[in-house]
């Protein structure tokens, strides 16, 4: 199987490699022979993916049949580990998450690649760039980071998979991720493909706008399927802790979501043409970057792997030689990449003139704009503190910490501000919005959203007596006396206060989404002749991507309502004897029992708790510590934490051991709010992301004349009579 | 007068704990746990934690003995490293950190206000007559294309 597998990975390169060479020929050429080259080169391309999924089915069936002869199966398996773990085997590892980055790029090309009829030039040029990037991977999985390496000496058994991957989530998450990662490739291959050949008009977006989508959807479930993860095993009872490469993950997924939104500008009205161009681009980079830092180990992290040499192929390296006065500098994937597009850019940017400009600030348009830059001032926040590490490191010599004060204390306010804009937006109209228009759009929404917020004042949210989770902001960089002034109210940067406000713009903007389906629908119910919800229904179908995308913001305001409640979070940690009792807020804890488990993979020790809510049984809760590979040198501890999930709290159990002056066990008991609901919120952006993803049902034709606006050969709709008010 | 110089005396001596205790949560939660688990300290509660106890002792103790919370930090840096401090100075190279994310904010929408300003002063729309047959593809083209 090594040998097969070695192989296969090998004849993957060279025909991705052909692929490249040979689609690059066939474009330059205008020989009649070019046609055949090119339609070689899409089929090497097709068959690089099933040499690569040989390839990987080799290192799978290598792992299901204990092969401790390959060094990655030795250092990442062992014998006792059940089934669909081994599956994960495949990607937990440096050399085998390479391949399988490999194997999912060989694969969307593959697709890529068989539905080429759909424009034959475009996607031509789209494989040449997938075959580029394709023969970068398979050359770093070759020769830098190849899975098929052999042992000297087999061992009997191997050291099996790290205990904090042995959970589903966990089986899922990575690709997941990966599948987002990726999938960026294409619409940025899509991208550089319409700049390179000037393709007219916006065809290439409406081809790339699915790509894009699955991408981006992969990409939010690998992230909160991490978050998921973290919460549930990691037992510290957050899910988000800004480590550098959470931040990676969330930085093409911000720029993918400008993009999403921006590409509306150019498709509705022709701007915005260069600007996406870049935010395409920069999503793919971005995506790279993100490989490049876990795998480089260049900033320290829970996920980051082993310091190796693989940083170099995606960043370059420059330094001194030791014998020789020279200094040396050689590119990376990623500057060759950034060169080829400023290059292409610098070449062709007279083809993405914007055909109109903005003409309003008060207009879906410009809140379109504002959106983008809030976004992507919150991906620079997020880049700017994961490297400032280094950056201070190479400037100064000494490496700072940047830790969660800052990305909280930067990106709340920002986060805000786009929950507000998500909720302006669809209010504002095309081009430009009248005085009259916004105060009769926005009276319904900020009614809801200020009665909202006066319940919740009444229901006990009140930061000024509360005042927990602070102080929460960093005023010190603002002059001394707003400073003064800002911290004489001492509960103005307390995280109740920012939950209280994400609440009421939550409102607001839920208020807004409704308010869009309830007048799409009114307008057809008139038309069909039915019920009211008969009529969204069909509102949905008929214009599936501008409603689904409402469902999607209603799943973000559900995760902001979630992330909201982390301000009234309670912990307590205590020791906690046979029948002794522990009291969290309504809830008490009486332990029953400490009880020890055997397993083939693991031991664990756990405590039987029984837990009461203001008096009542609710339930008995099981927390436990886990011992992978137990009584060996490379035995692994876990907590596997106990959870009373409700839909307004998260009762959350960690089993800490014994303590070892007292020999008593000790538990950390969490009360977290509302963190059901990011889960849930997570469920309605990918069911939003699907229907928006569903084709258009067909469309029904308006009788009535529309009042349009012509200048130059633009033509702009003013209203439409009668039924489309 | 003495009972009221006593209350004068109980409300500035409150004042002047609070203000402490505001420094205390401030500072506590800029510095990081060196006992390995990556918290911030004042959330670093691990029972039998071999590092927190005696972090918070000497917090307490920098606070008394430094006005400038800066100096606090500082003396963490000092004693720790320069990792323990997890929220960036806002003085000197680290002010930059700070300063940047609302500079780039504030720059990118003065900047939007001045392409639409510049963009408005340019365009000259003309209104459609509605008579011109010319136009007549084109609003068909557009009926068909809205949905309603």
């Amino acid at each position: 199987m090594p040998i097969i597998g070695s192989f296969c990975l090998l004849f993957a390169l060279v025909l991705a490699a052909y692929c490249l060479v040979a689609g690059i020929v066939a474009l330059a050429s205008h020989s009649p022979a070019a046609g055949r080259l090119s339609e070689s080169a899409r089929r090497s391309g097709m068959a690089a993916f099933i040499a690569v999924a040989v390839s990987a089915l080799a290192l799978v069936y290598a792992t299901l049949n204990n092969d401790f002869s390959l060094e990655y199966i030795r250092a990442h398996s062992n014998r006792t580990l059940p089934i669909p773990y081994k599956l994960a085997v495949l990607w937990s590892g440096q050399e085998g998450s390479m391949l399988f980055w490999a194997l999912l790029l060989s694969a969307y090309g593959f697709v890529l690649r068989l539905r080429h009829k759909v424009d034959r030039r475009l996607v031509a040029y789209a494989s040449v760039i997938l075959a580029g990037i394709q023969t970068f991977f398979l050359i770093v999985v070759n020769f830098s980071a190849n899975p098929f390496g052999l042992m000297d000496k087999v061992p009997p058994d191997g050291n099996g998979l790290n205990a904090l991957l042995q959970y589903p989530q966990m089986v899922i998450h990575p690709p997941m991720l990966y599948l987002g990662y990726v999938g960026m490739s294409v619409p940025f291959a899509f991208g550089l493909a319409a700049l390179i050949m000037k393709y007219p008009g916006e065809k290439w977006i409406h081809i790339t706008r699915r790509w894009t989508m699955v991408a981006w959807l992969f990409l939010t479930v690998g992230i909160f399927l991490g978050a998921n993860w973290a919460y549930y095993v990691l037992g510290w009872g957050g899910y988000w802790g800004w480590d550098p490469v959470e931040n990676a993950s969330l930085l093409p997924w911000i720029t993918g979501t400008a993009f999403l939104h921006s590409v509306m500008m150019q498709e509705k009205r022709g701007m915005m043409k260069t600007w996406n161009m870049w935010l395409i681009f920069t999503t793919f980079f971005l995506s790279i970057f993100g490989t490049f830092l876990t795998r480089s180990g260049v900033i320290s992290s829970v996920h980051s792997f082993a310091l190796s040499s693989i940083g170099a192929w995606f960043m370059g390296d420059f330094g001194r030689l030791s014998y020789f006065p020279f200094f040396y500098a050689y590119p990376g994937f990623l500057e060759i990449a950034m060169a080829a597009c400023v290059y292409f850019y610098v070449k062709n940017r007279s083809h993405l003139k914007a055909e109109n400009t903005l003409e309003s600030v008060v207009s879906r348009e410009s809140s379109f704009m504002f959106n983008n830059l809030v976004l992507l001032a919150s991906c620079f926040c997020v880049l700017c503190g994961t490297l400032f590490p280094v950056l201070s490191d190479w400037i100064r010599g000494d490496k700072i910490t940047v830790g969660p004060p800052y990305f909280n204390a930067v990106n709340v306010p920002i986060g805000l501000f786009l929950i507000f804009l998500t909720g302006v937006g669809p209010l504002l109209a095309w081009r430009m919005t009248s005085l009259a228009s916004v105060k009769r759009n926005f009276a319904f929404p900020a009614i809801f959203a200020i009665l909202v917020a006066l319940v919740l004042i009444v229901l006990g949210v009140r930061p000024w007596i509360l005042g927990v989770g602070g102080p929460y902001l960093h005023w010190d960089y603002l002059p001394g006396w707003i400073t003064r002034h800002l911290q004489s109210i001492a509960w103005i940067d307390s995280l109740s206060s920012f939950s209280l406000l994400a609440f009421t713009l939550g409102a607001f903007v839920v208020a807004t989404i409704a308010l869009e389906f309830y007048r799409g629908g009114r307008v057809l119910q008139g038309k069909l002749k039915t019920n009211l919800l008969a009529a969204m229904y069909h509102l949905t179908r008929r214009n599936s991507r501008r409603y689904g995308g409402y469902l999607v913001h209603f799943g973000v305001i559900i995760v902001l309502i979630g992330l909201a409640g982390r301000a009234f979070n309670q912990e307590k940690q205590q020791e906690i004897g046979l029948h002794d009792k522990v009291q969290i807020g309504h809830y008490e804890l009486i332990s029953q029992k400490y009880t020890e488990d055997h397993n083939d993979n693991f031991d664990s020790r756990a405590a039987i708790l029984d837990v009461y809510k203001d008096g009542k049984f609710i339930e008995t809760m099981y927390p436990a510590e886990v011992f992978y590979q137990p009584g060996q040198p490379n035995q692994q501890r876990d907590n596997k934490v106990a959870i009373h999930t409700t839909l307004m709290e998260d009762l959350y159990i960690r089993y800490d051991g014994f303590n070892s002056q007292t020999d008593r066990p000790i538990v950390t008991v969490f009360i977290n709010p509302l963190v059901v609901w990011i889960w849930i919120g997570v469920i309605v952006m990918v069911l939003g992301t699907c229907v928006a993803l569903a084709p258009n049902a067909a469309q029904l034709k308006s009788p009535v004349p529309l009042t349009v606006m012509v200048r130059g050969d633009q033509v702009q709709i003013l209203g439409t009579a009668g039924a489309a008010k | 007068m003495k009972r009221a110089t006593l209350v004068l005396l109980f409300c500035f001596s409150l004042g002047a704990a609070a203000q402490d205790n505001e420094r205390y949560r401030d500072l506590g939660n800029k510095i990081q746990c060196s006992c390995g688990c990556n918290q911030i300290l004042l959330q670093c509660n691990h029972v039998g934690c071999q590092s927190s106890d005696g972090m918070i002792r000497e917090l307490r103790t920098a606070l008394a003995t430094y006005k400038d919370d800066e100096d606090v930090l500082n003396w963490f840096r000092h004693s720790y490293g320069m990792t323990v401090v997890v929220a960036p100075s806002t003085h000197g190279f680290e002010l930059m950190i700070w300063v940047a994310p609302p500079l780039l904010v504030l720059s990118a929408f003065a900047l939007v206000f001045f392409l639409i300003q510049r963009w408005r002063e340019r365009a000259v729309p003309v209104m459609a007559t509605g008579a011109d047959p010319k136009m007549d593809d084109l609003r068909a083209k557009v009926r068909e294309e809205t949905e309603l």
